[in-house]
């Protein structure tokens, strides 16, 4: 098969041109990589988890590596959401960079307030509510754990935005199964998942913490098979689409996630350690289509062959 | 913005031997379009080909030199943890990958004619390249005076280099078994007099502490200083927010990312107090 496959796949309203993203957090307003990566190549850009005033994050040090990944305490260190759509968002939007903007609140009404404003800009595809920062002491993981409130942020947000919307979870629950059901009957158009696992790692010379934070959010391969886990039990609870991420490095590891039924999938700590990680996986799976003769990408979302199928 | 995958190296580790215990001299051959790295930059480089250990660490440059299309690629380090304990292993012949040059270089003035160097620790690795570079490209003479600090005699690395790179060098160790016993800005501080009057700009690099007495002695002698900071980073991009540093802006203080906005700095940019 010689001809190129089609890597299309759609987000609710929101056609991508292909299934690969890149995780907030980990590919800063987009510009950062632009020397390296030809952005409007990417099926969307996630950038940086947005507040409504800029915050400065928390106090080093607030990385520290792990075997096979890395702890992070950044604490959403941001620009503010007006600083990036008045800054960041017409130099994204000049390169025709489909612009999923993340959003991160300290209060129901904070969210709300911060996707009002992104919705009302030019050139954002799509919103990625963040309930499920575990480095922060207010917001973020509290609304992302309890499934009511999870729900509460959803519908709130739901009520001001006709964008995509998507709400990513966090892996630190008993069942992510009843999370992502609570967010899609709140309004959600899809969930993506997952976010960092909360750990920690101690000097044992000094007897401190390597983070100023105490834990940190555990992010690269080491999580991958957890995030597959999860978004597998994701794709079976809910009807609405599921975003795989976790640990995703090479094109292999991003059709583990696909034929687990993810519709499309984020690029994350990859990221740091090879600044065009995303465009590799982006070229190794249409490698993949055209070895295995499968025209469209969505043919093979979801063909997982589990014993006795 | 420009392009920047040529950032992106693939080299060639053309030697990697010890020059003291713990310490080995790195050099990596780059063919193909590269750019030549300014004093102070550093690279991300891969001490291994998987994912384990995850991140590149942040080395900064020791020297470089251009033979045809060859770009040679000098890093000096210590072997501290697991990560230089597997760069240590690796083999001439061998591939390397690495991202660089990054990051904000000192800023040399052109006509500079007396500079300081103070160097602790692994700090003499940066400010080695610095006084090759001030040697190779001053139109006139420079008088570079340098002064190196270390715990021990044992942590001593690069000594005979940098001294001949400079017009004169006091050394000083903790314990006294080198050098003069006590700190580095000790003996910076009985110079003052001396190196203020000639106009001096100061170049610095070494352990938090040693750069937050240097503070204390050159800000309010009002002589100007840049220091290369060091700080664990995953990216050195600028994108993961790792290797935040506290600097000043204005009227009040905010977080600068080392890779990005340094590693470099004005020494009465950061914030020394607190930490």
């Amino acid at each position: 098969m010689t001809a190129d496959p089609d890597l299309s796949v759609t987000i609710a309203g929101l056609r991508l041109k292909n299934p690969v993203m890149t995780a907030s957090g980990t590919f800063g307003y987009g510009e950062e990589y632009a020397g390296f990566v030809d952005l409007g190549r990417l099926g969307a850009v996630v950038v940086k988890g947005l507040s409504l005033e800029p915050r400065s994050g928390n106090p080093p040090p607030r990385i520290i590596e792990t075997p096979c990944g890395m702890l992070n305490a950044v604490g959403l260190q941001n620009i503010g959401v007006r600083s990036f759509v008045a800054e960041k968002l017409p130099r994204l939007r000049d390169r025709g960079v489909t612009v999923v903007a993340n959003v991160y609140g300290e209060s129901v009404d904070e969210y709300r307030r911060v996707c009002e404003i992104l919705s009302t800009a030019l050139g954002v595809a799509a919103l990625e509510i963040n309930v499920s920062c575990p480095n922060v002491s207010k917001g973020g993981l509290a609304f992302g754990s309890d499934p009511e409130t999870a729900a509460q942020v959803t519908a709130k947000v739901r009520e001001v935005t006709d964008l995509t919307l998507i709400v990513k979870l966090t892996p630190n629950v008993t069942d992510i199964a009843v999370i992502a059901r609570a967010v899609e009957e709140a309004g959600a158009d899809a969930v993506s998942l997952i976010n960092t696992l909360t750990g920690m790692s101690i000097d044992v010379e000094t007897k401190k913490p390597h983070l100023y934070n105490v834990t940190g959010g555990l992010s690269g391969p080491a999580i991958r098979p957890v995030a597959l886990r999860m978004v597998y039990q994701a794709v079976r609870a809910v009807r609405i689409p599921v975003i795989g991420i976790g640990g995703i490095c090479t094109a292999n590891d991003a059709l583990e996630f696909l034929i687990a039924g993810a519709r499309a999938v984020q690029v994350g700590t990859a990221n740091f350690i090879d600044p065009k990680a995303s465009i590799r996986v982006l070229d190794g799976i249409a490698d993949y289509l055209r070895r295995h003769a499968i025209g469209a990408l969505r043919d093979l979302i979801g063909t997982l062959r589990t014993p006795g199928e | 913005m420009d392009n920047l995958q040529h950032l992106v190296l693939e080299g060639e580790i053309q030697s990697n031997d010890e020059v003291s215990p713990g310490h080995r001299r790195l050099v990596v051959a780059v063919s193909g379009r590269h750019e030549e790295p300014v004093p102070g930059q550093f690279a991300m480089v891969r001490v291994a080909r998987g994912l384990d250990p995850l991140l590149a660490r942040p080395l900064s440059f020791y020297g470089y030199r251009r033979r045809g299309g060859t770009g040679y690629m000098e890093f000096l380090y210590r072997v501290t943890g697991r990560g230089t304990r597997i760069l240590s292993e690796r083999c001439e012949g061998e591939e390397l990958v690495l991202t660089g040059p990054l990051g904000r270089g000192f800023d040399i003035p052109p006509g500079a004619r007396r500079i300081g160097l103070v160097a602790g620790g692994m700090g003499v690795a940066p400010l080695t390249y610095l006084a090759r570079y001030c040697r190779e490209r001053a139109s006139g003479s420079i008088r570079i005076t340098t002064y190196v600090g270390a715990r021990t005699a044992a942590a001593l690395v690069g000594l005979e280099e940098l001294s001949a790179l400079s017009s004169e060098v006091v050394v000083t160790t903790d314990d006294g078994t080198y050098g003069t016993c006590g700190v580095v800005t000790a003996a910076l501080e009985a110079d003052m007099g001396d190196l203020c009057r000639d106009g001096v700009i100061f170049f610095a690099c070494g352990p938090r502490a040693m750069m937050a007495r240097l503070a204390e002695c050159l800000i309010p002698a009002r002589v100007p200083c840049q220091v290369s900071l060091e700080e664990r980073m995953a990216c050195g991009l600028g994108a993961c927010l790792g290797c935040a540093v506290a600097v000043r802006r204005g009227d009040g203080e905010t977080y600068a990312s080392v890779c990005k906005d340094g590693p470099v700095f004005p020494l009465a940019e950061v914030v020394w107090e607190g930490k």
